[in-house]
């Protein structure tokens, strides 16, 4: 019996330690550590999402959008809970592979957060998934707010388009999540601070299969702040037109402004790539064909395309030798013969234009006299009067990615070709061939100088109260001159396929010689020569003379302009008649 | 009826099971519920059935249940095609026959020793091991790791309680404990000096022999058998040693029923609303891990008070077992008293994190029939000894 009472003894005590160890654990898990757990437990229980921001809306000039947003299913899924059936199940209603899915998914780190992987499914994918949902674990779908461009292709380069964000940009700014949506190009891009908008959170009950159960009350949701609308000067039924005009051409690259103001009217380039389809997420192949066609749809011609300008130099060389006072306007030098000979080589005219003025000059498109006049007046002249109009620098559009184009002086000269540069450079340069390279968009401004006395606005796509000149400091003879002669372009010239019935047109044509092909068709112009209201810069690739192609096309491109502009001014006026007969 | 009966053991066992009930509403819903109080009912009628058979009626039926226990493993070893092989289907109802061995393993055992009236040598020993070691092995054939081990302390305390010395026993069943260190060759060394120092004093050449070559053997053995165990049974080792490395695989299921019960804090989060369970972030939440949602839910007030009535219930039997004068009913419910006993721990220190993983039920509370049945019926036996105690 005694044994028995030690041997009971014994075994009281190892109950009782046991016990008590495991009471001691539970309080270090419960008292001391229970803190700690709560919060996991909460971390388990709550996610906090992110709402994506309704993306500002763009108009154009009369109040039309041209860029909104509509709402999108998209499907996301959380790694940590998703199985290889769901995975294959998944794979065949997209029709994709599972290791893209798992692939895309891995951009977020935690494994226990939804990651969007398809943006905009279609209805039928919406209701396959929403029919399985129960056995599909770890996938959700849900709406979030997408990018429309109701024109499409037409805007392409000027509004940019939105994508996915990259991983790289993630990094760089933490105002963004995971499958959020960024500007890409264009107005995109440069306005995407007040385009985007401010994202919003959410608190939501989730399961351990990362499913959503409910939302959480105890703490509030911030709404998401939608971004600012951006109203433009852009006017949408003239670039309709300019696209219906270049119907026939390949490549080609416009600009309409108003060169009193510098407000962009029209900023097409050729060929372009409709921007919706970005938002369903491109696929890398599409991608690949997108960047390595040949006629670059990505690129924005009206902006980065640096061609040489051809003719349409000419007033500007002419203004130098003006401005700076070597010659008057009844400078002539020999005369045209069609052909002039420095040294052993042989330098061209297109016509026989005899003995010519500088106004004949300009009006005819005289070769053989500007490369007289450019050699008269020299290179650090003319790359002088040039430069301060603005050849060779940026414009300063609120755009992204604008190009600066070229314009050489001496020392780019040496540093290209040594002691060797000769007289011939500066005759190509005289004519706007040659090493100049220069910009729609810049020449368009340019132009303004003629257009707008002497001064030269900024361009800009944003309606803005008051606009930023860049006075040029050349004199206003010389520039009524060369404006005169403009005006004779059209009314008797090179540019007489540019005139518009009842209106006085200035302008001047082009003809780019290019390594690539056929000739560039190039012609600048605006009207009413008075008191000008569109400035049209207008190129066609490998189209041909200046004068058959890109002239008539810009009459038009006026044409239609102005007789809008009258109807909407008849139509304000009617209003405003109707508008007081009611009073 | 009732008189003579220990109303104390019959009074935690009803609270445990009634506790049973609710945790079991809260975890799996009131269809699971429902299927557990008809489990029970019929339990508690066998268990006061059981309880009017006297011990001397049960002795004489023990190898009979024995061998019939036995040979239900063989029949779903052989016969089932669902893997592990642990159930057999009986229409509406699935039986677990390795709960059922366990009662019947400590009758057999309890029969066994009682007729041994002095236990001192290692041959003496032999026939427990055997009666403990068959339906052990055949349940870790299944595989079931989780109850093939229950039989070891079974063992281990019965042969104590019926005679066998302390030190006897630790040496007898050394070469696990040489098992456990050969995981490291430096702790191997460390407890194989300790094993020779206490062999040395005990002057005992048997005892030296046996305890130098069995743990030498085991200790070198030891990796070729680690080899052989199944990956899952290898990866909640592992993973018992660095929970925090796999958080998707075995020890999800550590961390979330550590996250519970932590959670839970000093007055957890009230019956029903734990959020850990609701949310299904705890795996096998109705079974084997009903303990952290009961920890989730009432918090260390509702752990200490749950311990209190297990420390209670163990306690109680041992008195049992310490105040009957006849031997066979003594030793039994010692048995008793270990199997639950040790049960309720191993499933505790589980759900805790204290011990490896191991799929063992709480006694009373986690959802299963069998298990329910099994506890009941050793507890209808002991009752039956509590009525009989002062006859020998």
């Amino acid at each position: 019996m005694d044994e028995k009472l030690i041997k009971f003894k014994i075994i009281r005590n190892v109950v009782v330690l046991l016990a008590a160890v495991i009471i001691i654990w539970s309080i270090k898990l419960q008292v001391f550590e229970g803190k700690k757990y709560s919060r996991l437990s909460e971390k388990n229980r709550i996610r906090m999402k992110y709402v994506a921001a309704p993306r500002g809306r763009i108009f154009d000039r009369n109040g039309v959008e041209i860029a909104n947003t509509r709402p999108g299913f998209y499907v996301s899924v959380v790694r940590a809970a998703i199985d290889s059936t769901t995975l294959e199940r998944l794979s065949s209603i997209l029709d994709t592979d599972g290791a893209t899915i798992i692939e895309k998914s891995k951009i977020e780190k935690n494994p226990y957060n939804p990651v969007k992987i398809a943006h905009d499914i279609s209805y039928e994918q919406l209701s396959l998934i929403e029919e399985r949902i129960d056995v599909l674990s770890g996938v959700e779908v849900g709406v979030e707010p997408l990018r429309n461009y109701p024109y499409g292709e037409l805007l392409f380069h000027l509004i940019g388009y939105v994508g996915e964000i990259t991983d790289r940009e993630l990094e760089s700014d933490k105002t963004y999540s995971i499958g959020d949506y960024i500007g890409k190009m264009g107005l995109e891009e440069y306005y995407e601070g007040m385009l985007k908008g401010i994202r919003g959170v959410e608190y939501v009950e989730v399961d351990a299969r990362g499913k959503e159960v409910g939302k959480i009350t105890e703490k509030r949701s911030i709404p998401p702040t939608a971004g600012e609308d951006l109203l433009t000067t852009v006017d949408i039924s003239l670039s309709e037109s300019v696209a219906v005009y270049l119907e026939d051409y390949e490549k080609a690259a416009c600009v309409c402004l108003n060169p009193q103001s510098g407000e962009i009217l029209v900023l097409y380039s050729k060929p372009g790539f409709d921007p919706n389809l970005f938002t369903h997420g491109i696929q890398k192949l599409e991608w690949d064909i997108l960047h390595k066609d040949p006629n670059a749809p990505m690129y924005n011609r009206a902006i980065m395309s640096c061609y040489p300008c051809g003719s349409t130099f000419k007033p500007f060389v002419a203004l130098a030798a003006l401005d700076s006072k070597l010659i008057n306007e009844k400078q002539r030098f020999d005369w045209c013969a069609g052909e002039y000979r420095l040294g052993r080589r042989i330098f061209k005219c297109w016509k026989k234009h005899g003995s010519l003025d500088l106004h004949g000059a300009i009006v005819h498109s005289c070769d053989i006299y500007f490369y007289q006049l450019g050699r008269f007046i020299g290179i650090d002249t003319l790359f002088d009067r040039a430069s301060r109009i603005g050849f060779g620098k940026k414009t300063g559009i609120d755009l992204p990615n604008e190009k600066q184009g070229l314009l050489p002086d001496r020392k780019w000269f040496e540093a290209r070709y040594g002691s060797n540069w000769t007289t011939g450079h500066i005759f190509n340069l005289s004519i706007g061939q040659g090493d100049l390279l220069v910009t729609p968009l810049q020449l368009a401004c340019a132009y303004t100088l003629f257009a707008n006395k002497g001064k030269i606005p900024i361009p800009h796509v944003i309606e803005k109260p008051d606009t930023t000149y860049s006075t040029k400091d050349v004199s206003s003879e010389a520039i009524d001159i060369v404006k005169e002669a403009l005006a004779g372009v059209v009314a008797r010239g090179t540019g007489t396929l540019a005139r518009v019935p009842n209106v006085e047109v200035c302008g001047k044509t082009g003809t780019s010689q290019n390594p690539h092909g056929e000739d560039h068709s190039l012609f600048v112009g605006y009207a009413p020569a008075a008191d000008p209201v569109i400035l049209v810069c207008l190129i066609a690739e490998n189209a041909g003379h200046g004068a058959s192609v890109a002239a008539p096309i810009t009459g038009k491109i006026i044409k239609s302009y102005l007789n809008s502009k009258r109807q909407h001014e008849i139509a304000a006026v009617l209003q405003q008649g109707t508008s007081v007969q009611e009073d | 009826m009732f008189k003579k009966i220990d109303l104390s053991i019959i009074t935690a066992v009803g609270a445990l099971s009634l506790l049973g009930v609710m945790m079991i509403y809260s975890t799996a819903g009131s269809a699971l519920m429902a299927r557990q109080i008809v489990w029970l009912v019929f339990s508690v009628f066998v268990a006061l059935v059981f309880s009017r058979i006297s011990p001397r009626i049960w002795a004489n039926l023990t190898p009979l249940i024995y061998l019939a226990s036995i040979f239900l493993i063989f029949i779903i070893l052989l016969k089932s095609d669902v893997y592990p092989k642990r159930w057999i289907r009986l229409g509406e109802f699935s039986i677990q026959p390795s709960e059922f061995a366990k009662f019947a393993t400590v009758l057999m055992l309890a029969n066994y020793l009682a007729t041994k009236k002095k236990l001192q040598s290692f041959s003496d020993m032999l026939a427990p091991i055997v009666i403990a070691g068959l339906p052990a092995l055949l349940i870790f054939v299944e595989p079931d790791l989780g109850a093939a081990q229950i039989f070891l302390p079974i063992l281990i305390v019965m042969s104590y309680w019926a005679g066998m010395s302390g030190l006897k026993i630790l040496i007898l069943f050394s070469p696990i404990i040489s098992a456990a260190a050969s995981f490291s060759i430096y702790v191997w060394a460390i407890y194989m000096v300790l094993l020779l120092i206490v062999l040395y004093f005990r002057k005992q050449l048997t005892d030296l022999i046996y305890g130098l070559v069995s743990n030498s053997l085991v200790g070198l053995i030891m990796p070729l058998v680690w080899n052989s165990l199944k990956v899952y049974q290898q990866k909640r080792i592992v993973s018992f040693f660095s929970p925090w490395v796999d958080p998707q695989g075995m020890s999800w299921q550590i961390i979330q029923s550590k996250i519970a019960i932590g959670s839970g804090r000093f007055f957890g989060k009230g019956f029903l609303s734990g959020t850990q369970k609701k949310l299904e972030f705890l795996p096998e939440r109705h079974t084997d891990f009903i303990f952290s949602c009961l920890g989730e839910e009432f918090g260390l007030i509702g752990i200490i008070i749950v311990i209190a009535i297990y420390g209670y219930l163990t306690y109680r039997l041992l008195v049992l077992a310490k105040e009957t004068r006849n031997r066979f009913s003594g030793i039994f419910v010692s048995g008793v008293m270990t199997w639950i006993g040790y049960q309720t721990f191993v499933n505790l220190g589980v759900t805790m994190g204290l011990l490896p993983v191991t799929g063992v039920p709480l006694p009373f509370i986690s959802y299963g029939g069998s298990a329910l049945l099994s506890c009941f019926m050793a507890i209808g036996v002991c009752l039956s000894v509590s009525r009989t105690k002062m006859a020998y």
